[in-house]
């Protein structure tokens, strides 16, 4: 019934219900070692929207994201994401959480002597009882999501390959397949073009936007990069040593926006170019 | 390549720099402490002279081989001139060494294998249970293979089966130990994908950190068969089956022709089982 147009951009994969809004209240982390990495943050961000977070490194823009999936625990505040409140969400509803959260890293986090596909597979994790993941065996269905998630992304023919032989961009579109394979409803993602030469980096940039605006689903990206965040992203967050510094439309944000985010001038690493 | 534009820039680099004159470099001082290479070894040389010495050291003297030397010889002359006859009553003993040698390597990996995973930090978060499964491995290893054969003897009875349990709790310690800390080398960022993929620690380990594993694991399993080849020839000696029953009878009747024989057979397994092993573990990149 539902066959997928071949070439379809992410059309075979569909979020399996309503993309996620996402509110935090006087969100403040704190690491073990003393470092408060986010102060006081209080954000709404609705479902669908594609947002990117800016900001110099060390300046919470990680942490941010980690803490939306629950790899940074909450130190006080609330934040609620879809229906669930992050602070008291534990154990067994924390993975159903993260099931519904695709992420993807500035280091791709791939297993580099595992296939494509066994990677891939990794976004079924949370619908898969540990008895078959630890034997190995994947549901049909399953393993069709994944050649669906490969296919979306462009490089189903690799499937078989180990992943550690595929070039950087071709590495993060495995990582993007596996995240796509989760049918999230929210879609993060840390510094996702800093490890790439600059059109692979536009290509990956462009596949999140296709995400959010074919599939509905919000995207959340941390970027250091002015021009990325400016084409690629709606809404734009600065943060400064863990505080909000800007919140408002991507488009238009100047480059004295962008010198009060960072704190000093723009550089010309600041910017990607073509 | 570009348009060029009379940036005033790095002017200095495209010049050949020009020859620098002897002039004060700026040479940081040495750091200090070069004396203590020295230090250590005079304190290792003076360790050794000191356990040589009649008091407090061994009771090491060269009289003592100048007096017997002509008995050695003897055992030597006879050593030199194996007695091939000997051969077929061998055999068995040689392949029952063998066995041995491959049912512990492969009953020790297979225990191995989640051990490895659990005591090493990456891939157990738990200070608790790494703390345990590292101490109980500790004791596993201080205790050397020939003691667990002599007293497993005394539980279970001559024979293969004691040195059989011996080996696989001899491989068990090395291979936990040499996989673990593979481990912690490994690459953190794919167990993080799969956790924030929603995994429990189990599938984690299992579809993140278990591919990354498979090489190490491999290779201390193939280095352990080598060893236990090795082992598993003198643990006949206290009764625990294989090569080295028959070491120890014909030992017993100074058989030196006949032992001559045995060590020969013993080497060309041990190469042979080298030479296989190492060519496997060149092949897994």
């Amino acid at each position: 019934m539902s066959i997928p147009a071949p070439s379809a951009a992410a059309g075979a994969i569909t979020p399996a219900a309503a993309s996620w809004a996402i509110s935090m209240r006087d969100l403040t982390v704190r690491y073990g070692n003393g470092v408060t990495a986010l102060k006081n943050v209080s954000l709404d961000i609705a479902a669908g929207e594609m947002v990117s977070v800016v900001g110099l490194s060390g300046s919470g823009k990680s942490s941010l994201i980690r803490t939306i999936n629950g790899l940074v625990p909450v130190t006080s505040g609330s934040l609620t994401v879809g229906d669930r409140d992050l602070a008291t969400t534990r154990g067994r509803d924390l993975r159903a959480l993260r099931g519904g959260i695709g992420m993807i890293f500035q280091s791709f986090n791939l297993a580099g002597r595992a296939s494509v596909l066994d990677n891939v597979l990794v976004g079924r994790l949370a619908h898969t009882p540990t008895w078959r993941t630890l034997l190995g065996l994947h549901h049909a269905s399953d393993k069709q999501l994944a050649f669906e998630a490969l296919e979306s992304v462009g490089i189903l023919g690799k499937c078989w390959d180990r992943a550690s032989s595929l070039s950087g961009g071709q590495q993060q579109r495995v990582a993007i397949a596996r995240a796509l394979t989760q049918q999230p409803h929210l879609m993060l993602a840390d510094e996702p073009v800093a490890s790439l030469d600059p059109p692979t980096a536009h290509a990956v940039m462009n596949d999140l936007r296709r995400i959010n605006r074919t599939l509905g689903i919000t995207v959340i990206t941390n970027v250091h990069l002015m021009d990325l965040a400016r084409t690629y992203t709606t809404r734009m967050i600065g943060l400064r040593a863990g505080e909000v510094v800007y919140d408002g439309p991507a488009a238009s944000a100047t480059d004295a926006d962008f010198e009060a985010i960072y704190g000093r001038s723009i550089a010309p690493e600041d910017v990607l170019g073509e | 390549m570009t348009t060029a534009t009379p940036t005033p820039g790095p002017t200095s680099a495209s010049v050949p720099a020009a020859p620098v004159e002897h002039s004060v470099l700026n040479v940081p001082p040495r750091p200090r402490g070069r004396w203590k290479p020295w230090v250590a070894a005079a304190v290792v040389l003076v360790i050794t002279i000191i356990t040589f010495s009649p008091q407090w050291g061994v009771a090491f003297s060269f009289d003592a081989i100048a007096r017997n030397w002509q008995n050695g010889a003897g055992k030597i002359a006879q050593l030199l001139v194996p007695d091939w006859s000997f051969f077929p009553r061998t055999l068995a003993p040689l392949l029952e060494t063998l066995q041995m040698a491959v049912i512990a390597t492969a009953v020790g990996a297979l225990i191995s294998l989640p051990l490895s995973l659990w005591a090493a930090r990456l891939t157990n978060p738990h200070p608790l249970v790494r703390g345990i499964v590292r101490t109980i491995l500790n004791v596993i290893r201080a205790v050397p293979e020939l003691l667990y054969a002599a007293i497993l003897v005394a539980m279970v009875g001559v024979g293969a089966l004691p040195g059989i349990i011996a080996l696989v709790l001899f491989n068990v310690g090395i291979i936990v130990k040499l996989v673990s800390e593979a481990i912690e080398s490994n690459d953190a960022g794919p167990l993080e994908a799969a956790r924030a993929a929603g995994g429990t620690g189990a599938q984690v380990n299992r579809a993140a950190a278990l591919p990354d594993v498979w090489p190490a694991f491999a290779n201390q399993s193939l280095y352990v068969l080598e060893l236990n080849v090795r082992a598993s020839t003198v643990l006949g000696l206290v009764g625990a089956g294989g090569l080295g029953l028959l070491i120890d009878a014909v030992r017993t009747f100074y058989r030196y022709d006949q032992l001559s024989l045995i060590i020969l057979e013993i080497l060309v397994v041990v190469v042979a089982i080298d030479v296989v092993s190492s060519s496997i573990r060149k092949r897994l990149v």
